[in-house]
């Protein structure tokens, strides 16, 4: 072996060891529960979504509070299908603008919106009018982009009961602020698809080899997708048929929005606009057992706005 | 003005006030009145060049926005090629036997060739403009050269025959077809997974600070040259091998493609045979071989005689010849030879048109269902759509989720390169339409929304042996969640089972509501069972209230 012969042989090998795909390993202290027994939850009934959105972050402390100077947030609503805004199978443009609109006051860099949509992603961001709505913003901190494949990384859950390990979205997990906006609609497997579920939607690999253990599941990915706030949209919720619904006779208008730090209270009130106890939703009472959040509503300070 | 020519010639040379240009008819004499005489002749070679670069560049960028853009229609008439495709024309009228007024625009390239003669193929034809600039990297060998000016004629025979006899195989051989079907399935997804894998390696391999630089670039093409995401198509392989055959022919004489097979030239050529406008002289001189050895369309014969049919009015002789006396005028005299093919070639041509759609019909896969030939939205009835598809591709590229595929020969010749869709591979997108919006010939009739939320591809059924709640006791319903049907065409029974470890859960178990399901195969594509799907899309031929008729396959 001579030395060029050498030196090309450490390159190929380090070269081979760089190429092994990293594992985010988050600490449990990090994957951890930090519940506040008695948790605030906003709701705020309307029909002016920007107003009623402002009113909702101003209650929660203003968005001076999670999002700091130069901070990249992440806003991920339901884009998951090619529906139109009155179907109500995806979050309503409108609140989505809101809040985005907001951060960037706040002095967000960027502002980043994404889902992993189930029906063909140009479709789904096109008829859900959240991308035609977000690029009229003009605004070039704002990037409402397609999943790219390659930032799914590993990531393992240390104390995931049902699930050990699963890829993620990087933009999710290196977000300084990450605000979940959800639709609040029925779903055949889960009950509802609220606040947890919509974690869904940053996840990477065959999401249908979830289902045979969802509930469980969707909070074990919420060990590691911890929202800052999340932000149910309730302005019109699927009564049937859901999660794709298609048709405007399952749809009933609510004008609600809902609001709070804790993903768990907020999906158990959501629960109620169904005629739903919150222990119907079996994610939820995962979440809870997890100590992600309160599911019991009674020991929640629950306030609502009418605007 | 049959001096013009010359003039010209002489213009070009040294002393540029020898070139007397007087106009006349001919093609050289009135742009040299314009040119003031100086440098015609090699200028005639670049016009003509860019003409075929323009038509290049509009062919290429027809075909990169026959994809989704953000808008349910697409604007743009993309697949105006085949409309303008004679043989297409041609072929399809007598196979369906009916006039379609989408693709009158092939009129524009017959009356184009009655005046000019066969101008579509030296100037216009991508294909044509495509192996004229492979002749700067392949050069043909002497002694491989091969002169089959018959052949294309043949298979022009057997095509226009054929489709008489209700069997049309236009897209085996009508070379917008081969090109856009060999872009589609090989070209383009290759050009896209060597540029999108080179800027991919660099982002997961690469250290951050080249990242940052490669990253906007690979936007750049994202936003101008690649197409949206890579695509997959079955016989890649095979369409590759097809279009490079073409280009590999070459090294058995410039435009071999062109000369001996394409049966589009054939159709042209014989047309052109009442065009007036001619090379002059008619003849080769006889002291002189150039126009026998530099002609690239091979169109002088052992007469010396220039063959109008074979001529594709390139106007190279304009350059190369030493005398400088050729020209390109409208000199109306019919030419008496005959187009280079025997009569018993004209024969045996016949005869193997007229017994191929009695062969193929005698196959035994017309007596079989077909489940798995699942056709796109819009869809003729099964032999209306063989006898329309000119297997252009079109519909292939355009289909949002790469769902559409072409048949190889599971169901024999005739259906080859037809489009299918493969639900394992990608679903039918229920708000999308594209597919029947390129279609050139509408074998996939236009459909508006609401007719194609109705539109029924065929129906799901579940094999209730893989299906997890039935075979594993475990909850799924992925397949009922993304049903996009309203009322769901999926629904399911609630149970309750105690399992081995005496656990009770609620099941909820899929069935289909046949009156409902449209077969978008939405359901195939996400059940989450490995390997083979545990719900199957049939296709509608292969349904009940059709199978065993008889008539409705193929």
């Amino acid at each position: 072996m001579n030395r060029r012969k050498f030196l090309k042989q450490v390159t190929l090998w380090s070269a081979g060891m760089l190429m092994v795909p990293p594992v985010f390993d988050i600490s449990p202290e990090a994957l951890g529960a930090k519940t506040d027994a008695a948790p605030d939850i906003f709701a705020a009934k309307g029909k002016d979504i920007p107003a009623m959105v402002q009113q909702l972050v101003n209650t929660m402390g203003g968005m001076a509070r999670f999002v700091k100077k130069g901070d990249t947030v992440v806003i991920k609503p339901n884009i998951g299908w090619d529906r139109n805004v009155d179907q109500g199978a995806n979050t309503h443009p409108m609140v989505v603008t809101a809040l985005a609109g907001l951060a960037l006051e706040a002095g967000a860099a960027k502002v980043l919106v994404f889902d992993r949509t189930c029906n063909e992603e140009r479709r789904c961001y096109q008829n859900s009018g959240i991308k035609p709505a977000l690029d009229a913003m003009g605004d070039r901190r704002i990037a409402c982009e397609y999943i790219d494949d390659r930032k799914f990384v590993p990531v393992k859950i240390k104390n995931g009961r049902s699930l050990t390990e699963w890829s993620f979205y990087k933009d999710a997990l290196t977000a300084d602020c990450y605000i979940n906006v959800p639709v609040a609609k029925h779903h055949s497997s889960s009950g509802l698809t609220l606040g947890l579920k919509n974690a869904m939607g940053v996840i990477g690999g065959r999401r249908g080899r979830l289902h045979m253990d969802l509930s469980a599941r969707i909070a074990d990915l919420n060990l590691v997708i911890q929202p800052d706030f999340t932000l149910v949209d309730a302005t019109r919720i699927m009564l049937r048929n859901g999660p794709s619904g298609g048709s405007l006779s399952d749809v009933k208008i609510m004008d609600t929005l809902i609001a709070g730090t804790d993903p768990v209270a907020v999906d158990a009130y959501a629960t109620t606009l169904f005629g739903m106890a919150p222990a119907d939703v079996q994610s939820t009472v995962e979440g809870f057992q997890r100590g992600l959040g309160q599911m019991d509503l009674s020991r929640c300070r629950i306030q609502v706005f009418d605007i | 003005m049959a001096a013009s020519g010359k003039d010209a010639a002489a213009g070009q040379g040294r002393d540029p006030s020898a070139g007397k240009t007087e106009s006349g008819r001919g093609l050289s004499g009135s742009l040299g009145d314009a040119a003031s005489g100086r440098g015609i002749k090699p200028r005639l070679k670049t016009v003509r060049t860019g003409v075929q670069l323009i038509c290049l560049g509009l062919f290429l960028w027809l075909f990169r926005i026959t994809d989704y853009t953000g808008s349910d229609t697409i604007p743009w008439a993309v697949n105006i090629w085949f409309r303008l495709d004679p043989l297409v024309g041609a072929v399809v009228t007598l196979a369906t036997g009916t006039i379609i007024p989408l693709l009158w625009p092939c009129l524009v390239v017959i009356g184009l060739t009655l005046v000019f003669g066969r101008v579509f193929c030296g100037w216009v034809c991508p294909l044509g403009t495509l192996i004229d600039l492979s002749g700067r990297f392949i050069h043909p060998k002497k002694k491989f050269r091969v002169q089959l000016r018959f052949l294309k004629y043949m298979i022009l025979i057997v095509l226009l025959l054929s489709a008489f006899f209700t069997v049309q195989l236009v897209g085996l051989f009508d070379p917008l077809s081969l090109l856009v079907r060999g872009m589609t399935f090989s070209i383009d997804p290759l050009f896209n997974f060597l540029v999108t894998g080179g800027f991919d390696w660099v982002y997961l391999n690469g250290p951050a600070w080249l990242s940052d630089l490669t990253e906007p670039v690979y936007d750049v093409f994202k936003s101008f040259l690649l197409p949206y995401k890579q695509s997959f198509f079955f016989l890649s392989v095979f369409s590759f091998f097809l279009l490079v055959a073409i280009f590999v022919l070459e090294l058995a004489g410039r435009r071999f493609w062109c000369r001996n097979l394409c049966p589009l030239g054939a159709m042209l050529g014989l047309v052109s045979k009442i065009s007036p406008f001619r090379r002059i002289p008619a003849r080769a001189c006889k002291d002189c071989d150039m126009c026998r050895t530099d002609c690239p369309m091979d169109a002088v014969n052992e007469n010396r005689q220039i063959m109008t049919e074979e001529c594709n009015l390139c106007m190279d002789c304009l350059a190369y010849c030493p005398k400088g006396i050729t020209s390109f005028q409208f000199k109306g005299s019919l030419q008496k030879n005959l187009p280079d093919i025997g009569r018993r070639q004209v024969l045996a041509a016949g005869l193997l048109g007229i017994a191929l759609p009695v062969v193929i019909r005698t196959d035994a896969l017309s007596k079989l269902p077909a489940p798995d030939v699942i056709r796109p939205p819009g869809a003729l009835p099964e032999k209306d759509f063989l006898a329309t598809c000119v297997r252009c591709g079109e519909c292939m590229k355009v289909c949002i989720n790469n769902a559409l595929q072409p048949l190889f020969l599971e169901q024999g010749l005739a259906p080859m390169f037809t489009p299918v869709l493969v639900p394992r591979l990608g679903y039918c997108e229920f708000n999308c339409t594209l597919c029947t919006q390129v279609c050139p010939t509408r074998a996939l009739e236009p459909l508006d929304l609401a007719k194609k939320h109705t539109f029924v591809l065929g129906t799901a059924w579940f094999d209730k042996n893989r299906c997890i709640p039935y075979a594993e006791q475990r909850p799924c319903i992925v397949c009922e969640e993304h049903c996009p049907v309203h009322d769901k065409a999926i629904k399911f029974h609630t149970i309750t089972v105690v399992d081995d470890q005496n656990r009770t859960m609620t099941l909820k178990q899929p069935y289909v509501r046949q009156d409902l399901c449209i077969g978008c195969g939405i359901c195939e594509n996400v059940c989450p069972v490995v390997g083979t799907a545990a719900v199957h899309v049939a296709a509608k031929s292969s349904m009940p209230d059709t199978f065993g008729s008889g008539t409705s396959y193929p």
